[in-house]
């Protein structure tokens, strides 16, 4: 009297297959026994197990009925769960044709033998491709573990129906979720802003890490906005990698092909945006903004520890989050944009209004926006703001241009191996330099205009120019771009 | 085998710098003891048997990968002043390119006080400015410091390491390293590639520092250590050691009190040990200025009036936002604009 169907815990973004097994025998007394370190909404599973089955036209056995949730030294939270557990019961109580429950179940039980949606559907059906067993999942779930090819995934919306699918060999064709009609933001609305676009169009090309200053209104928001859409399209496995920490937290990604864009306020806290939580670990803002961008509005308003917790990740690309015994890793290869004002009034250098800031706050200020995080900045560019006029000047090149050049420039770079943004002084060192680059640099060191950390931050910038100029020799121009966006926050 | 191909085999077994010359002065070629090695008629370690006996093409393959040049004595980038000491070394690995004509040395003691280091770096810097290059050992302290003092000026400078080409040591000097490349100077080791930072190699290592240097200069020293083997090194090639003068008793500054009552120049701020060096070097071409007004600055002043944005400037000049942003990078660079908040500024004073 004995039935085992397989579900899927998370670690981190990691689907583990957790075997739901369930053990029916005679009893005096009908008793329901859950083991294997469930937390308390699994314990509540009982009941909402007994009363989804008797709702569906099932008669739950009065019999000593033990649950175990395998392997049980791992943490298990959520109501996931419930329909695996429903679907062992039945088969211990023989009410499913024999091998039935050899399927990856999902799903919260409603009392009226519903299914409600419940977080990590595409890890169910990661898991259940390497089983080589179909899938079964609430509706909702069901559209994001379609993003996977290979896997029978069964939608099922009630207990009954769950019961019919675990039966019937291969399940509907689900489609995958309906990309939501772009509104995409175009660079094309942007007016003037000439180097900054320029910095905008390099950074997207090099992945660096992009700082933009300027006084409130002068578009730093609005062009950082506009990066995803010049950002090349993401590979199916770097959206794959996305969508997996995306659906970690429980949330469906929409276009699967696209970077991600995060904008966390800064009132954020750390477990929002580096992972975290309570119990089972949650991936947080940075993760969700893998292959992404990741805009730090207000970057000096951020407090300096939670700046400081994100250097490792933005790295090593990826973040370990430690919680009760449990270590998870998220995934954090994420491209940084900051915005900041110049001075905590915000006009400091402002050709129209004047700052109102005294001396002392306005250099407070600016010592808050230097630090290790703020050295990884690549490029920084002054976002100036317009005149009446230059608002209504014409329009600026659209993004679908700018685009074609960036993942013409990407190109070259994946056939050297790496991203310009990871480049370290050896690899710079054995480029292509032209003397007159060189002597450039040269000149900028001994102007005093270049800090040490400066020096390999240029190059890479440079780098990164040349492969928009589709030029295997570093000149002098390419040079001289990457200087002019060395800026000093 | 050819001689070149042998002493770059035997360099390759990183032995002591007296026993490399012993064993060429006994066997009289350096096919010779590679021979000997390798056949065992010279009591040796098997690690260097091994590295001895690796080929010579696969070595300079190896160096090519590297981009370290293995420079020979007698031959024309080895300099002739340093081939002329009694214990030269046979033969140099080298990055960049090492100068020929003589520099001058600042060296000193790693445990330097801040007043040590502050002396250094002007030293070094001064040096710079006067046009030559400043050779030291890379060391933490003093020799760092007189590094970072050169750089900052913009000229050339030579370090000489006690361990191999690519071992970073000190590590947190591996990017003043790098600086000292970009700026077309050089760094030379007598050790093969991979040699780690062992003691009994550096004070033979300082005699190429003297070796290379028409004076040297001792920041801080105490009474024995690095700098003082470079000073002995100096006195017995002949060369001129300055010694910067300490408090009486302070161990730091004992080793070149007892330098000066010996007989070295005492030497005082920057601009002393300048005009003393002058006497040994000739006279400094103090240059007003080296550097060309470029085409573009005129235009671009003009347009900037007293200040501009970047848009601004772009419409004035009638420009594209790469050609833009390319003249600003390269008048910054020059330092004659400057980014002021929203403007560009004509920079301030004029050169």
């Amino acid at each position: 009297m004995f039935g085992s169907t397989t579900s899927v815990a998370l670690v981190g973004v990691e689907p583990q297959p957790v075997e739901v097994e369930a053990h029916v025998t005679r009893a005096a007394q009908s008793k329901f026994i859950l083991v294997g370190l469930p937390d308390t909404a699994i314990r509540e599973a009982r009941e909402r197990v007994r009363s989804a089955m008797q709702s569906s036209g099932h008669h739950f056995p009065s019999r000593c009925i033990v649950v175990n949730l395998s392997p049980a030294d791992l943490p298990k939270s959520g109501s996931a769960y419930d329909l695996p557990m429903a679907i062992s019961v039945l088969a211990a109580s023989k009410m499913l044709p024999v091998g039935a429950e050899a399927v990856v179940a999902l799903g919260e039980l409603a009392l009226d033998g519903s299914i409600r949606p419940v977080r990590g559907g595409l890890g169910a059906a990661l898991a259940a491709r390497s089983l080589g067993r179909p899938c079964l999942l609430p509706p909702e779930s069901a559209a994001e573990a379609a993003l996977l090819d290979g896997v029978d995934i069964r939608p099922v919306a009630d207990l009954a129906a769950a019961v019919r699918a675990t039966a019937v060999a291969p399940g509907a064709v689900v489609e995958p979720p309906r990309p939501p009609e772009g509104h995409t933001l175009d660079l094309a609305d942007v007016r003037g802003q000439m180097a900054a676009r320029r910095a905008l169009e390099i950074a997207a090309a090099g992945g660096h890490h992009l700082l933009m200053t300027g006084a409130p209104g002068s578009g730093k928001t609005m062009l950082a906005r506009r990066l995803p859409g010049v950002l090349p399209p993401l590979t199916p496995e770097e959206g794959f990698e996305t969508a997996l920490a995306w659906a970690a937290a429980g949330r469906p990604r929409g276009r699967i092909d696209r970077a991600p864009f995060r904008s966390p306020h800064h009132s954020a806290t750390l477990a929002a945006i580096v992972g975290g939580g309570s119990g089972v670990p949650v991936p947080g803002e940075i993760s969700l903004a893998h292959r992404g961008v990741l805009f730090l509005d207000e970057v000096g308003e951020f407090p300096p520890h939670l700046l400081d917790a994100l250097r490792q990740p933005i790295e090593e690309g990826s973040v370990v989050v430690a919680r009760k015994g449990a270590a998870v890793r998220f995934p954090s290869a994420v491209q940084l944009v900051g915005a900041t004002n110049p001075c905590p009034c915000g006009y400091s250098g402002d050709r129209l209004v004047g700052c109102r800031c005294s001396q002392r706050v306005a250099d407070r200020y600016k010592q808050r926006l230097s630090g290790p995080l703020l050295d990884r900045f690549d490029l920084r560019v002054r976002v100036t703001r317009l005149e009446a006029g230059e608002l209504a000047g014409p329009r600026g090149e659209a993004s679908a241009e700018v685009r074609r050049r960036v993942v013409a420039a990407r190109k070259r770079q994946h056939a050297r191996g790496s991203l310009n943004r990871e480049l370290v002084g050896r690899e710079l060192d054995a480029m292509a330099w032209s003397p007159e680059a060189k002597q450039l640099l040269t000149v900028a060191v001994r102007r005093q205009a270049l800090t040490g950390r400066g020096w390999d931050r240029v190059r890479r910038v440079a780098a990164t120019v040349a492969d928009l100029d589709e030029s295997e020799l570093i000149g002098e121009d390419h040079m001289a771009e990457a200087l002019a966006f060395r800026g000093s926050p | 085998m050819n001689t070149d191909d042998a002493r770059l085999q035997l360099a390759y077994g990183g032995l002591h710098p007296d026993r490399i010359r012993d064993l060429i002065a006994e066997r009289r070629s350096a096919a010779a003891v590679v021979r000997a090695i390798g056949a065992g008629s010279v009591r040796t370690t098997d690690r260097v048997r091994a590295a001895v006996a690796v080929d010579a093409a696969v070595r300079r393959s190896e160096l090519q990968a590297l981009g370290v040049e293995f420079v020979a004595k007698g031959q024309s980038a080895y300099p002739e002043h340093l081939a002329e000491l009694p214990d030269a070394p046979d033969a140099l690995f080298v990055r960049g390119e090492l100068p020929l004509a003589p520099g001058v040395a600042v060296v000193g003691t790693r445990r330097c006080t801040t007043y040590g280091k502050r002396l250094a770096a002007a030293y070094g810097q001064a040096i710079g400015e006067a046009g030559w290059c400043l050779v030291s050992g890379l060391a933490r302290g003093v020799d760092g410091a007189a590094h970072e003092g050169t750089v900052a000026s913009g000229a050339r400078g030579v370090a000489v390491l006690g361990c191999g080409i690519d071992v970073a040591y000190p590590p947190e000097h591996a990017f003043l390293g790098r600086r000292l490349l970009d700026l077309a100077g050089a760094i030379v080791t007598e050790y093969p590639p991979g040699t780690p930072p062992e003691g009994w190699r550096f004070p033979p290592r300082n005699r190429i520092i003297s070796g290379l240097a028409a004076a040297v200069v001792v920041v801080e020293a105490g009474v024995k250590g690095g700098a003082l083997i470079t000073a002995g090194a100096a006195l017995t090639q002949g060369v001129p050691v300055f010694a910067v003068p300490g408090d009486v008793g302070r161990a730091s500054s004992q080793g070149t009190n007892l330098l000066i009552r010996d007989g070295a120049h005492p030497v005082l701020d920057a601009d002393d040990l300048i005009a003393e060096l002058e006497l040994i070097l000739g006279p400094v071409q103090r240059s007003v200025t080296t550097d060309q007004v470029p085409a573009e600055v005129g235009p671009v002043l003009v347009a900037l009036e007293d200040g501009a944005s970047a848009d601004e400037l772009a419409a004035r000049l009638d420009m594209g936002p790469i050609d833009l942003v390319r003249l600003i990078g390269k008048l910054i660079a020059g330092g004659w604009i400057a980014e002021e908040g929203d403007l560009l500024v004509p920079s301030v004073p004029a050169r």
